[in-house]
């Protein structure tokens, strides 16, 4: 069956509101009658609070409320897992990030100055900042329960065994960035007590229903009293699954007599409040039989998750379920903590966790192969798993897996075919090329332990147009179009005929998340499954107008069409003939649709979630050119091969994949949130680097399609995989092109220089030693 | 407070206000034209591009005072959902948007970068246009496609212009 708008090149139907600057953000919204809010933070990484007095900033004139933690109604805390975040800390602070106290004010001058007259008593404590001591016995406690957020564990097969009969072993340690989201809509939005008694939340978000639940809870109010609308999102990248600011601005609005709340983080305080991807230390051990068959793969990860826990948890599970690669290793030993720290916060970020532990198997994969002298695609190709084959944590996998398709694609683009008449062509005479691939994968959905489902609603509209309600956020990947494209597809009408609305609790089914690669898989199965109910109700009031049984109605080509005893079209009636009718009949004319995501049945002992039962696959080649005077590291070509089941909107993935492709260049070469003793040294982008279009390299995307029988039309998600192998690939290509390896990330000019030096170095002591 | 008189999308507009407030937070709070984003408020990213007098120009970095009698242009001057411009078009088009909030400010870096120039520009001319604003979704390949799109479109409107002896035919 050929395909009206499943594999097209749709553009964004949401795009003319976007280009022209009409699309109202929740940060761009005004009300006349609005106050200012600001939230207080700490001076310290780590102290007691031993008195707090607001009088002062309460006389301000101009000040309309000043709130600490003793005006929280509810629970005094929030976070997705373990709600171990203070909305507003009571005895103690265990970051510059923490929030002690709100202000509403007329201007956002006046809540500033309040914020001043807010005193503090403060008793400093010695600050925990690293990651390693903080599981010592001698570290202070962070937390009742200890500094140790979570610990994971797999195993299988005998691992100590294997590596005495390996014939090549290798053992390194890799430090990955505090990589910042900079998504360009700061945490903002508004908060409005409506005249009924209900709130309305106006916040980017990446889960309205569970922000919902988060903000109930502190106020101990029932949930069905507060709206959320969460969408459209300018840009969150896991940035915004968590609460940001929504908590803030309910309770400010509670005392402000019903005017509307404002709260609109500047960047310098988004740098500091905000999440942040877990630094990772990641010692690993691989082994490998003389042909390149991996033996063995031991692992230890220590993730940061700063001073709460928020999804750390998850990201250390993800990492440790994902960090043998997507390769069959019959021994494994893979062990991850997530620990507290006073270093701000760190929580969900594009990739999860597998960006860290990518960089150690991909590095090791490349490291071996130079060693035995086998093609580094050869090498991936021997080891991978397919459908149905056992993977390195022992289970069978069940989705479609693309990796072996992706590896020869890869093979066979001209980057890799011509790689070394590439490197020929430097730019300068000291500068040097390298060309280097690496593979990947991410799991599609929560993983066990967790609820994970999609919903969708479908409404005929008056003029016969539908609207399609999905809760999933348009947080920038164009789910909306995807949503579109499917409810066009099975509804027989145009794309231009659906409008999409997302992220509204009062408009929307609850369908989960925006996250874990899932709104396209989860939320276009929703739409689906919805189509065909609107499919039956359009065919039964046909059927009933034109008093024939519904076999003899079907829709087609934007209309109703009802065939006679012969199967030949007899009359038809269009959709909004059909909504005519529906109404005046008073008759219901929507419909929905849910999804359960198909789930392992049996989780891995002490993974915490282990295995999803789907994943995205992808395959990066890279090309590099190193400055041998500066160390300074330009991405010149990147081929993405992404394995996302069936691609549904091509320029969709496209975007995906070549936005993807560039963070993943920043994480490799550029970004670092510095934190020193607690500070956040890093303030803004004047010192925190991000990819501009200098630094973006031609990007080309060639996906392969893996078809999942479980996604919609076959699809599967991509939104995270796309920025993990090409890390590891530049880091990679900048050794095939200078000799070095660098394991401490950022690979700057400064440790890529470095490096050069310290080999430079090395040869000229031992070629004097030989001399002598 | 003092009285700024000047002109934002030809339209002659006055404000009451403190000379010290940023054009941006003019534009935004006071005339309600929230096309143009603050994202860094530092001049880094580009998202609160405005041109005054087609030069572009941050507007988070420029006092209100300063643009007193001079000519503004926002996103919302460049087209409109209705009536878009040959940029704004080639941005749809090619996939140059998602989550739209540096846009805004690519769309007037990128309309000031076609009105100065005088053929269809190499990528690397393209690149340095756009080289002040920063996008955190798309990895900037889409962008440039889009311009160049454009800048082709812009060229050969004014060649079948030219070829019907009409020279007054702006191009776009």
């Amino acid at each position: 069956m050929t395909s009206k708008w499943i594999g097209k090149r749709v553009p964004r139907l949401d795009g003319p509101e976007r280009v022209t600057g009409e699309l109202k953000y929740m940060t761009d919204y005004h009300y006349n009658n609005m106050v200012w809010g600001r939230v207080l933070r700490p001076p310290y990484p780590y102290a007691k609070i031993k008195s707090m007095d607001t009088t002062r900033a309460k006389n301000l004139p101009g000040v309309i409320a000043v709130l600490t933690h003793e005006d929280i109604p509810g629970f005094n805390g929030f976070g997705i897992v373990v709600p171990d975040q203070p909305v507003l800390c009571e005895d103690v602070v265990r970051t510059t990030a923490d929030a002690v106290a709100l202000v509403a004010a007329e201007t956002e001058e006046i809540a500033e100055e309040a914020l001043a007259l807010i005193d503090v008593d403060y008793e400093r404590l010695d600050a925990v900042t690293d990651a390693e001591f903080a599981i010592t016995e001698q570290a202070p406690k962070l937390h009742a329960d200890g500094n140790i957020h979570s610990h994971v564990v797999i195993k299988n097969g005998e691992v100590e065994k294997a590596f005495q009969e390996a014939d090549i072993i290798l053992e390194n340690t890799f430090h990955s960035p505090r990589q910042m989201h900079a998504f360009i809509e700061t945490e903002g939005g508004w908060g409005i007590l409506e005249k009924d008694g209900t709130l309305t939340i106006q916040c980017p978000g990446q889960y309205a229903y569970r922000d919902r639940l988060q903000i109930a809870r502190a106020l101990a109010w029932n949930p069905a009293r507060i709206r959320v609308i969460s969408s459209p999102v300018g840009g969150a990248f896991g940035g915004k699954d968590e609460i940001t600011v929504q908590i803030y601005l309910a309770l400010l609005a509670l005392h402000t007599g019903g005017r509307p709340v404002k709260i609109h983080y500047k960047r310098e305080e988004s740098v500091i409040a905000g999440m942040k991807r877990h630094p990772f230390k990641v010692k690993m051990k691989t082994a490998a039989k003389k042909d390149g068959t991996l033996l063995a793969n031991q692992v230890l990860a220590i993730a940061d998750t700063g001073a709460y826990a928020s999804l750390g948890g998850a990201v250390i599970s993800l990492a440790i379920e994902h960090s043998c690669g997507p390769y069959k290793i019959p021994n494994v030993d893979l062990e991850g903590y997530c620990v507290y720290t006073n270093n701000g916060i760190a929580g969900a970020f594009r990739g999860f966790g597998v960006n860290q532990v990518c960089m150690g198997i991909e590095t090791h994969m490349d490291m071996i192969a130079a060693e035995l002298g086998i093609d580094p695609i050869e090498i991936r190709k021997k080891n991978v798993y397919h459908q149905g084959d056992v993977s390195s944590l022992g289970h069978v996998v069940k989705g479609s897996v693309g990796t072996w398709k992706t590896l020869e694609a890869a093979e066979k683009c001209d980057l890799w075919i011509n790689r070394e008449k590439y490197k020929a062509e430097i730019s300068e005479p000291w500068k040097k090329r390298g060309v280097s691939i690496a593979t990947s994968f991410h799991g599609v959905g929560m993983g066990i332990g967790l609820p994970d489902y999609g919903a969708a609603s479908i409404q005929l509209l008056p003029g016969g147009r539908f609207e399609v309600g999905v809760g999933c956020e348009e947080i920038g990947g164009g789910n909306g179009t995807v949503y579109a494209q499917v409810a066009a597809e099975i509804l027989q009408c145009d794309v231009t005929d659906i409008v999409v609305v997302q992220g509204d609790t009062s408009r929307t089914l609850d369908g989960g998340t925006v996250t874990a690669s899932r709104s396209t898989y989860t939320g276009g199965r929703a739409v689906a499954t919805a189509a065909p109910n609107m499919l039956n109700l359009l065919t039964k009031a046909a059927g009933e107008i034109f008093g024939v049984s519904e076999e003899q109605v079907r829709v087609a080509d934007k209309k109703v069409v009802v065939y006679d005893a012969d199967g030949k079209a007899d009359s038809s009636l269009s959709f909004a003939e059909i909504y005519d009718y529906l109404y005046e009949n008073r008759r219901d004319t929507r419909v929905e649709g849910h999804f359960m995501l198909p789930k392992e049945k049996k989780e891995i002992k002490g993974s915490g979630g282990a295995p999803h039962r789907l994943y995205g696959y992808l395959t990066h080649v890279v090309m590099v050119e190193v400055d041998t005077l500066t160390g300074e590291t330009e991405v010149l070509r990147v081929v993405s091969i992404p394995d996302a089941g069936k691609v549904i909107n091509p320029q969709g993935l496209e975007g995906q994949a070549e936005g993807g492709a560039v963070m993943g260049i920043g994480y490799a070469l550029y970004e670092d949130t510095i934190i020193e003793n607690g500070y956040h040294k890093t303030t803004n982008f004047s010192n925190y680097i991000l990819p501009t279009v200098k630094d973006s390299p031609q990007i080309e995307t060639f996906p392969v399609e893996e078809l999942e029988e479980t996604g919609p039309f076959g699809a599967k998600g991509i939104g995270e995989v796309v920025m993990i192998p090409i890390i590891a690939a530049t880091i990679s290509a900048i050794h095939d092109a200078v000799g070095v390896r660098i394991k401490h990330l950022p690979a700057t000019p400064e440790r890529v220089y470095a490096a050069l030096k310290a080999r430079k170095d090395q040869t000229n002591q031992s070629n004097e030693e030989n001399v002598m | 407070m003092a009285t700024i008189r000047f002109k934002v999308n030809g339209k002659e507009k006055v404000v009451d206000t403190h000379t010290t407030k940023t054009l941006l937070d003019v534009l935004r709070d006071d005339l309600y034209l929230t096309g143009s984003k603050e994202c860094c408020g530092k001049g880094e990213c580009g998202s609160c591009s405005v041109m005054i007098n087609d030069e572009v120009v941050c507007s988070c970095l420029v006092l209100v005072g300063q643009v007193e009698g001079e000519d503004i242009k926002t996103v919302e001057g460049v087209g409109t959902s209705t009536n878009m411009d040959i940029i704004q078009e080639a941005f749809i088009k090619e996939g140059a948007t998602q989550c739209g909030y540096c846009t805004p400010g690519f769309i007037v870096a990128a309309r000031s970068f076609l009105n100065k120039i005088e053929k269809v520009p190499t990528l690397e001319e393209i690149e340095e246009g756009i080289a002040g604003n920063i996008c955190r979704c798309t990895g900037y390949t889409k962008i440039v496609k889009a311009i160049q799109t454009a800048a082709e479109e812009r060229f050969s409107r004014i060649g079948a212009a030219v070829t019907q002896g009409n020279l007054q035919g702006k191009g776009d």
